[in-house]
């Protein structure tokens, strides 16, 4: 959301996330790093399940999501791992050359989580540092008591977080794949070996994804899960479908897909439109449209000012073009 | 018949009287946006500018609404009645430092008070408008209550004279 979007330039920029304080970094293996966020003040942070992940927002837009790695009854921190990846897409060259201990960072909510077999046998599976939403998922589990579980992790030489996973360590609950010696798991005989009521789990690089989703291919949906750091995605109305955002003064025009929605484009575009609630009750998003028509979902307007007006962070357009007087 | 006319005493209906006497329940703040509300046994009011140490006190704002100035919103306060009306309607467990408002009242009419002073504990207090629900909450909390909340998420308010709020403290008309 830029300056413009909901105030005049003069008022503060929203805030749109948490801002925490890289509070230490250290690197367990070359081309690993370790960081650890916490308010500037270390109150207490939102809670997060187990192998539930955040976004850190790392400048000029680039956004990207890791695991959080530390036990979720340590409510203070959040503790995440990057590999540097010299051919990734930026955000973990980012990490590896600028953060710093003491900047402040924007960090998204924690989100999503990983569900667990209750009573049967839980399978982990993970390639280098796909072992991170595994972390905290293990250890949940060991300081709950459970040892419903084991975690196969292969590795090209020595694993990366392994002291955070001692106590699995010791108990031998979990199986180490030095790849440079020893060839990776069979996953499909991994799975097939682990009965009728096992849940599997797996996270690393493609190749291993793969062959996950072959193994597991006629298993249903609630035993596997693979873990794809994707961004958060709008569950979109039913109703909802693409259409063109145009912005009449500006000329600004943009497609807003159904997972977006409305108000998130015109965040993009910094629109100046001004944004309260999200909910479509308050009536502040309140706008003029010229071409449409939108499909309205707000409790504000009634039907002779819907024929004119707009609330913007709920609509819909059911034409092809939604033309704002913006 | 007008809203008007209702409200006219007569000697067979007699005027509406302010016969409530709540009680501070919970009090909750705050430094910073999406920062998980913290309990607190007290919380010290600054007359015309908010709860020291809230993400809202004015001067040192750092709230998600923080971008939009607003004088009447240094204090705000919820129902536990309506805690109770989520669970029992809408199945819903909203705990009391889960709605984000600083004070939860039993007892207190809250949205007949826009516009009037009412005590809370040794604070006076003037209510300047019912407080929206707001998706934001729903981000934080996982839960979905925006449409539950609708005209009954609580009231905002400015101090009129500062001083120390217990919990247990009385919550009166001014």
């Amino acid at each position: 959301m830029s300056a413009t979007w909901c105030v005049p330039v003069e008022m503060a920029k929203p805030i749109k996330h948490l801002q925490l304080v890289v509070r230490q970094i250290d690197e367990p293996l070359p081309d690993v790093k370790r960081v650890v966020l916490a308010d500037q003040d270390d109150w207490r942070l939102p809670a997060f399940r187990p192998g539930a992940h955040i976004d850190l927002h790392l400048g000029n837009g680039l956004v990207r999501t890791y695991s959080l790695c530390n036990d979720p009854a340590d409510c203070r921190r959040y503790v995440i791992a990057v590999k540097r990846e010299d051919t990734g897409r930026g955000g973990s060259r980012r990490i590896h050359e600028t953060l710093r201990t003491g900047q402040t960072i924007g960090v998204s909510v924690p989100r999503s989580g990983l569900e667990f077999a209750p009573e049967a046998m839980n399978i982990f599976i993970a390639g280098g540092i796909g072992i991170t939403p595994f972390v905290s998922a293990i250890r949940t589990l060991e300081s709950e008591g459970k040892t419903n579980y084991v975690l196969h992790w292969a590795s090209m030489g020595e694993p990366s977080l392994i002291d955070m996973l001692a106590p699995a360590v010791e108990a031998g609950r979990i199986q180490l794949y030095n790849t440079l010696n020893v060839p990776p798991p069979d996953i499909a005989a991994i799975v097939h070996a682990s009965g009728n009521d096992a849940k599997a789990f797996c996270c690393g690089p493609a190749g291993m994804l793969a062959a996950f989703d072959a193994a597991v291919a006629g298993w249903p949906e609630a035993r596997k899960h693979v873990e794809r750091f994707t961004p958060p995605k709008k569950a979109p109305l039913p109703t909802a479908r693409p259409y063109r955002v145009v912005l009449a003064k500006s000329g600004q025009e943009q497609e807003v897909a159904p997972e977006v929605g409305l108000l998130a484009t015109l965040e993009a575009m910094g629109a100046d439109i001004p944004v309260s609630c999200g909910g479509g009750i308050c009536g502040a998003c309140r706008t003029r449209w010229l071409e449409g028509p939108p499909i309205h979902h707000d409790y504000v307007l009634t039907p002779q000012e819907r024929e004119q007006e707009v609330i913007v962070c709920v609509a819909e357009c059911a034409g092809q073009r939604l033309v704002l007087d913006v | 018949m007008s809203i008007a006319s209702v409200e006219q005493p007569t000697a067979a209906r007699p005027a509406a009287v302010p016969a409530w006497t709540g009680v501070v329940r919970y009090l909750h703040s705050t430094p910073r946006a999406f920062l998980p509300m913290e309990s607190f046994d007290e919380l010290v009011l600054i007359a015309g500018k908010g709860i020291q140490g809230d993400r809202y006190l004015i001067g040192q704002e750092a709230g998600f609404y923080s971008h939009k100035p607003e004088e009447g919103r240094q204090i705000t306060l919820f129902e536990i009645e309506t805690l109770e009306a989520l669970a029992r309607d809408a199945g819903i467990e909203l705990l009391p430092q889960e709605h984000r408002r600083n004070v939860t009242v039993q007892g207190v009419p809250l949205n007949h008070l826009v516009g009037r002073q009412f005590w809370l504990g040794e604070t006076l207090l003037e209510a300047t408008r019912l407080s929206t629900p707001c998706r934001h909450i729903e981000e934080i909390l996982g839960k979905p209550v925006f449409n539950p909340l609708i005209n009954r998420s609580g009231l905002n308010c400015r101090i009129l004279k500062g001083g120390v709020v217990h919990v247990g403290d009385l919550v009166r008309p001014g």
